[in-house]
C-alpha cells in the first residue's frame, strides 16, 4: 500500500469524520452530494487501504474532482489535508495507467509544447520585450497562462518591474513548470519539465526569481525541493517582489471598492496574505473590502487541479460562486494574484464586476491617476 | 436488493423524472453517501465492513419531482430512504432493505427573509450553517445550534426533531418551525401553514416532525428567526456532587431565569473536559451557564443565578469553562486516534426526563453501563423549568469486531432499559433510526399502536425508510 501507518490513521480518521469541513468544500458545492467531498475520499481510500473494496472507475473520478484546494483543511481539527493525500493516490492511478482519459490531451501538450494549452512552444514568450538597466537584475518566469491566455499580465509585470527599476529579463528555454501534472499525479513527466527549468534557471544569470502564477511559485519553492531539484538563486512571488519595493510603486485613484481573492496555492499552500493586500492599498490608495470567505478560509475559483480539464461546467460554477461572494459586499474591482484565478475570475464576472490581476492593477495605477474602471 | 428488471425499470421512471445528472447507480456514490454519523456505522466502516446499500440514490430538485419518485415508488412497492446531510447519529439514512436514497441536498433554496413576521422559508435541504449564516447577515439567528450544524440540513433537524446547544432559551426544532410542507408516499403534497399558533384540530406539523421520513418527505420549511442577542454572557460553578449542580440548575428555571446555556458535567466528564484547562476541586461537577440578551437582564439573571449556585455549595469559576467550551464546543464531534483506533465505540444515549427523575435515571443508567466495563461520563444539558436531558456518554474498547458490537449492543440495551424503568424517555434531540428502533414499542408503551396506524394509514406499503421509528420492520 502507498501510504504509511501516519497516513492510514489519518486516513481512517478522515473516513470516521461526520464531515465537519464537506460545507466549505467547493465540489460538494457543485455537486451537491457526499461523493466528491474530503470525507467521500478518505472513506474510498480507506476502504482501499482495509481491504473492503477496491477503488473502481467511478472512485478514480472521485479522487480527480478534488481541487486540491485545502479548504477543509482550515476546519479540520486533526489537521488532515486531504489534497495530500489525494495527490498521493494520483500518482498511483497514473503510474497504474488509470488516469482520467481527460488528462490525457493536456499531458500530451506539456510532453510536445511545453504547454498545457497545445500553444507552439516558439510563441511562448517571444513577443515580450525587455529592457536593459542597471537595477536589480530579476528573473521572470513567465508561466503558461501569463504568455498564452492572459498576456496583458505578463506584458504589464514586466513594464511594472522595469518602472521601478529592475532590470527583466525572460528566456525562450522556459517550460511549464508542471504544476499541472504534479497536481494530477504525473510525477514522470511534471519531473521531466522541472529539470528541464531547474538546469535553465541555474544557468542564468539574475539576482532572483520572480513568478506571477501561485501554481509555479509553489512548485518552484516547494514541489522541487522535495524532489531534490534545487535552485541557486530565491524565487519570489510577484507580490513579495512589489511589497518589497512598495515605496517606489504608483499610486492611483480609484474610485471603486476592490477586493480581493486570495489564491489556493498563494494562501493557504504557501502563506503569503499581507504582500498582495499591501501593494493593492498602496496602489488604489484605498482599503480592501474583503469578502466573508478569505484568507484561509478564502473559496477556491474552481480552476485547479485538473477540475477544469475534466469538469469544465462544475469549475465554472465554483468560479461563479466566488464572483458572486466579491459583488456580496459591493466590490467593482476584484483582484487576485494568480493568473489561473484571474481567468476562470474574469470569464465568470459579468458586466459588473472588473477582475484584475495583481500586476494589471498597478499598472492602471501608474496609467491613469484616475483609473476609470467603468 | 432489487432484482435487474425492476432495477432497469425504476432507473428509467427515475431518470426521466430528475434528469440523468441526478440518478446513480454507482455502487461507489452507493457507499459514500449511505451512512450518516452513527458512532456503529463509523465503527463497522472502519474495521472494513461494508454497510447495506440502496440500489440506487435519486436527487430530486423539487417538490413536484419528490411526488412522482414516490408515486412510481409506491406502485412498484420499493422502498424508499431520504438522507439529508448524513449527519444524524442513529442510523437513520441506512437503505437497510436497499431501494431507493432520496438524496436531499440539492434542494437548496433559502427564500428572502420575512422581516415582518421574523421568518424564514428554505428548502430542506439546506446545510444549518449556510442558513445560519445568512440570516446571520441581515442580524438574526436561528437559535437552533446542534454540534452537527456545519453536516446537518434542515430536513434532517426536522425530521429528527433535533435540538441545538442553546434550546433552553431557543426551543428544539419542533418549536422553531412554524410552517411545514411534506410529500406523502402517494404523491401529495400537504402545506402545514406559517402561523404562530392555530386551533383547527390536532397540530399536524408535530405528526411529521420527528416522523424520521417514515410518514413522507419533508420538502420545505418555515423556520423562526431571533435577533442576535446583543451580548453572550458566561458563568461556571463547580459542585462536589451532581445532586448540589442539578438542584442549582432546577431553581434558577424554577424562578423563571432562561439561560440559553445550562449544562452540568458529572465527575467523570467535568474532569475529562476542563481539568486540562482550569482548576477545580478533583470529583467536583462542573456548571455552564449562558445569558443572552440585554446586557442589563443578564446582568440581573447572572446574579441571581449565582446567588442560587451558591447557596446550593457551588464555587465560581468565573467565566472560563463556559466560555472555552462555548468557543470549542465543536472540538468533540471530531474522530481522534483513540476513538478511531481497532474495534472502539463511543455513543450517546440523550434520555430526557422531569426534575424529580432524573438524578434516579443517571445513576441507575450509569450503573447499568459501566456492567459492561464501558467508560460512561454524562452531563446534564438542554435543562428547562420541568426537567432536561442527560448525556449518558459511553465508550467501549473490544479484542474483536464481534465482541466490540456486542458489547456496544448491551450497553445500548441496558441503558435504555434502566432509562425507561426510572420514568425517563429514551431520546431527547437525536431521534430513533436504526440504534434505538427495536426500542421505540416500549418507550411508547400503548400509544404505538397509534403511531403504526397512522403509518399503515399514510404509508399502507410500507415504502417511508422501513426499518426505522420501530416502523416498517421486514423478515
Amino acid at each position: 500500500m502507498i501510504f504509511d501507518d501516519s497516513l492510514a490513521e489519518q486516513i481512517r480518521m478522515c473516513a470516521a469524520c461526520p464531515k465537519m469541513c464537506r460545507h466549505v468544500c467547493p465540489t460538494f458545492f457543485a455537486w451537491r452530494s457526499d461523493s466528491p467531498t474530503p470525507h467521500g475520499r478518505a472513506l474510498l481510500l480507506h476502504q482501499e487501504i482495509v481491504g473492503t473494496r477496491d477503488l473502481d472507475e467511478r472512485g478514480i473520478e472521485v479522487l480527480f474532482q478534488c481541487l486540491e484546494c485545502s479548504h477543509c483543511l482550515t476546519f479540520c481539527k486533526p489537521e488532515i489535508d486531504i489534497a495530500i493525500i489525494v495527490e498521493q493516490r494520483r500518482k498511483e492511478i497514473v503510474t497504474e495507467g488509470r488516469r482520467p482519459s481527460g488528462l490525457n490531451e493536456m499531458a500530451e501538450s506539456l510532453l510536445k509544447y511545453h504547454n498545457p494549452y497545445s500553444e507552439p512552444h516558439e510563441s511562448r514568450n517571444d513577443w515580450v520585450e525587455t529592457k536593459k538597466s542597471d537595477g536589480k537584475h530579476l528573473f521572470y518566469f513567465t508561466g503558461c497562462t501569463a504568455v498564452y491566455r492572459e498576456k496583458e499580465i505578463a506584458a504589464n509585470t514586466i513594464e511594472i518591474l522595469e518602472t521601478i527599476g529592475n532590470q527583466v529579463s525572460i528566456s525562450p528555454e522556459e517550460w511549464c513548470c508542471g504544476s499541472p501534472l504534479f497536481r494530477t499525479g504525473d510525477m514522470n513527466l511534471g519531473l521531466e519539465l522541472a529539470r528541464h527549468n531547474v538546469e535553465m534557471l541555474n544557468a542564468i544569470d539574475a539576482d532572483e526569481i520572480v513568478v506571477t502564477c501561485p501554481g509555479c511559485y509553489r512548485v518552484l519553492t516547494k514541489d522541487y525541493a522535495d524532489y531534490d531539484l534545487k535552485l541557486n538563486k530565491p524565487v519570489k512571488h510577484i507580490s513579495q517582489t512589489l511589497e518589497e519595493q512598495i515605496q517606489k510603486l504608483p499610486v492611483g485613484e480609484f474610485a471603486s471598492s476592490i477586493t480581493y481573492h486570495d489564491p489556493c496555492h498563494l494562501g493557504r499552500h504557501c502563506g503569503i496574505y499581507d504582500e498582495p493586500r499591501k501593494v493593492i492599498e498602496k496602489v488604489s490608495g484605498v482599503q480592501l473590502v474583503e469578502m466573508e470567505k478569505t484568507r484561509d478560509n478564502a473559496m477556491c475559483c474552481g480552476n485547479g487541479a485538473g477540475l477544469r480539464v475534466l469538469f469544465p461546467e462544475k469549475a465554472k460554477k465554483i468560479g461563479s460562486e466566488r464572483v458572486k461572494q466579491a459583488k456580496n459586499v459591493g466590490a467593482d474591482i476584484l483582484v487576485t494574484s494568480c493568473p489561473f484565478c484571474k481567468n476562470m475570475l474574469d470569464a465568470q464576472s459579468g458586466e459588473d464586476l472588473t477582475v484584475l490581476d495583481l500586476p494589471e492593477i498597478v499598472l492602471k495605477a501608474k496609467r491613469s491617476r484616475k483609473a476609470n474602471i467603468d | 436488493m432489487l432484482d435487474d428488471k425492476i432495477k432497469k425499470k425504476l432507473c428509467d421512471s427515475m431518470v426521466s423524472i430528475v434528469g440523468e445528472e441526478n440518478v446513480t447507480l454507482q455502487e461507489t456514490d452507493r457507499v459514500l453517501n449511505a451512512h450518516d454519523a452513527w458512532p456503529l456505522s463509523e465503527a463497522k466502516i472502519r474495521a472494513g465492513e461494508m454497510l447495506p446499500l440502496a440500489d440506487m440514490i435519486v436527487f430530486p430538485g423539487s417538490k413536484e419531482e419528490i411526488a412522482k419518485i414516490l408515486v412510481v415508488a409506491n406502485d412498484l412497492k420499493i422502498p424508499v430512504t431520504p438522507v439529508g446531510g448524513g449527519a444524524g447519529t442513529c442510523g437513520g439514512t441506512l437503505a437497510i432493505y436497499g431501494g431507493i436514497q432520496l438524496d436531499m441536498k440539492r434542494m437548496s433554496k433559502i427564500h428572502p427573509i420575512d422581516h415582518e413576521s421574523m421568518t424564514v422559508k428554505v428548502e430542506a435541504g439546506v446545510v444549518g450553517i449556510d442558513l445560519e449564516e445568512e440570516v446571520n447577515r441581515y442580524g438574526y439567528t436561528l437559535g437552533h445550534t446542534p454540534t452537527s450544524l456545519r453536516a446537518s440540513n434542515i430536513g434532517g433537524f426536522i425530521a429528527t426533531r433535533s435540538g441545538g446547544s442553546l434550546s433552553s432559551l431557543y426551543g428544539k426544532i419542533e418549536d422553531l418551525t412554524l410552517g411545514l410542507q411534506v410529500v406523502l408516499p402517494d404523491g401529495s403534497i400537504i402545506e402545514c401553514k406559517s402561523v404562530p399558533r392555530q386551533s383547527v384540530g390536532p397540530d399536524l406539523r408535530q405528526l411529521f416532525i420527528g416522523s424520521e421520513g417514515t410518514l413522507g418527505i419533508i420538502s420545505e420549511a418555515t423556520l423562526r428567526l431571533f435577533l442576535i442577542p446583543e451580548e453572550r454572557r458566561f458563568r461556571s460553578y463547580s459542585f462536589p456532587d451532581v445532586h448540589s449542580g442539578l438542584e442549582a440548575i432546577r431553581h434558577i428555571f424554577r424562578i423563571g431565569i432562561e439561560p440559553s446555556i445550562a449544562r452540568l458535567y458529572d465527575p467523570e466528564d467535568a474532569a475529562m473536559s476542563f481539568s486540562m484547562h482550569f482548576e477545580f476541586d478533583e470529583g467536583h461537577c462542573m456548571l455552564l451557564l449562558g445569558f443572552d440578551g440585554d446586557p442589563s437582564q443578564n446582568e440581573i439573571d447572572e446574579r441571581k443565578s449565582m446567588k442560587i449556585c451558591s447557596e446550593k455549595g457551588g464555587t465560581d469559576q468565573g467565566e472560563g469553562p463556559s466560555k472555552r467550551w462555548w468557543e470549542h464546543r465543536y472540538d468533540m464531534y471530531y474522530p481522534s486516534r483513540l476513538t478511531t483506533s481497532g474495534f472502539a465505540v463511543g455513543d450517546t444515549i440523550d434520555i430526557v426526563a422531569t426534575y424529580d427523575k432524573l438524578e434516579n435515571i443517571y445513576h441507575a443508567m450509569k450503573s447499568a453501563m459501566e456492567k459492561h466495563d464501558a467508560i460512561v461520563m454524562s452531563h446534564f444539558s438542554h435543562m428547562y423549568q420541568n426537567g432536561g436531558s442527560i448525556y449518558m456518554i459511553f465508550f467501549s474498547s473490544r479484542a474483536t469486531a464481534e465482541e466490540g458490537w456486542a458489547t456496544y449492543k448491551k450497553i445500548w440495551d441496558d441503558g435504555v432499559a434502566a432509562c425507561l424503568r426510572e420514568g425517563g424517555t429514551m431520546s431527547h434531540q437525536h431521534g430513533v433510526g436504526l440504534s434505538r428502533s427495536t426500542y421505540t414499542e416500549a418507550e411508547l408503551g400503548s400509544a404505538f399502536n397509534v403511531l403504526k396506524q397512522i403509518k399503515e394509514v399514510l404509508d399502507p406499503n410500507g415504502i417511508m425508510n422501513p426499518g426505522k421509528l420501530g416502523l416498517g420492520v421486514r423478515k
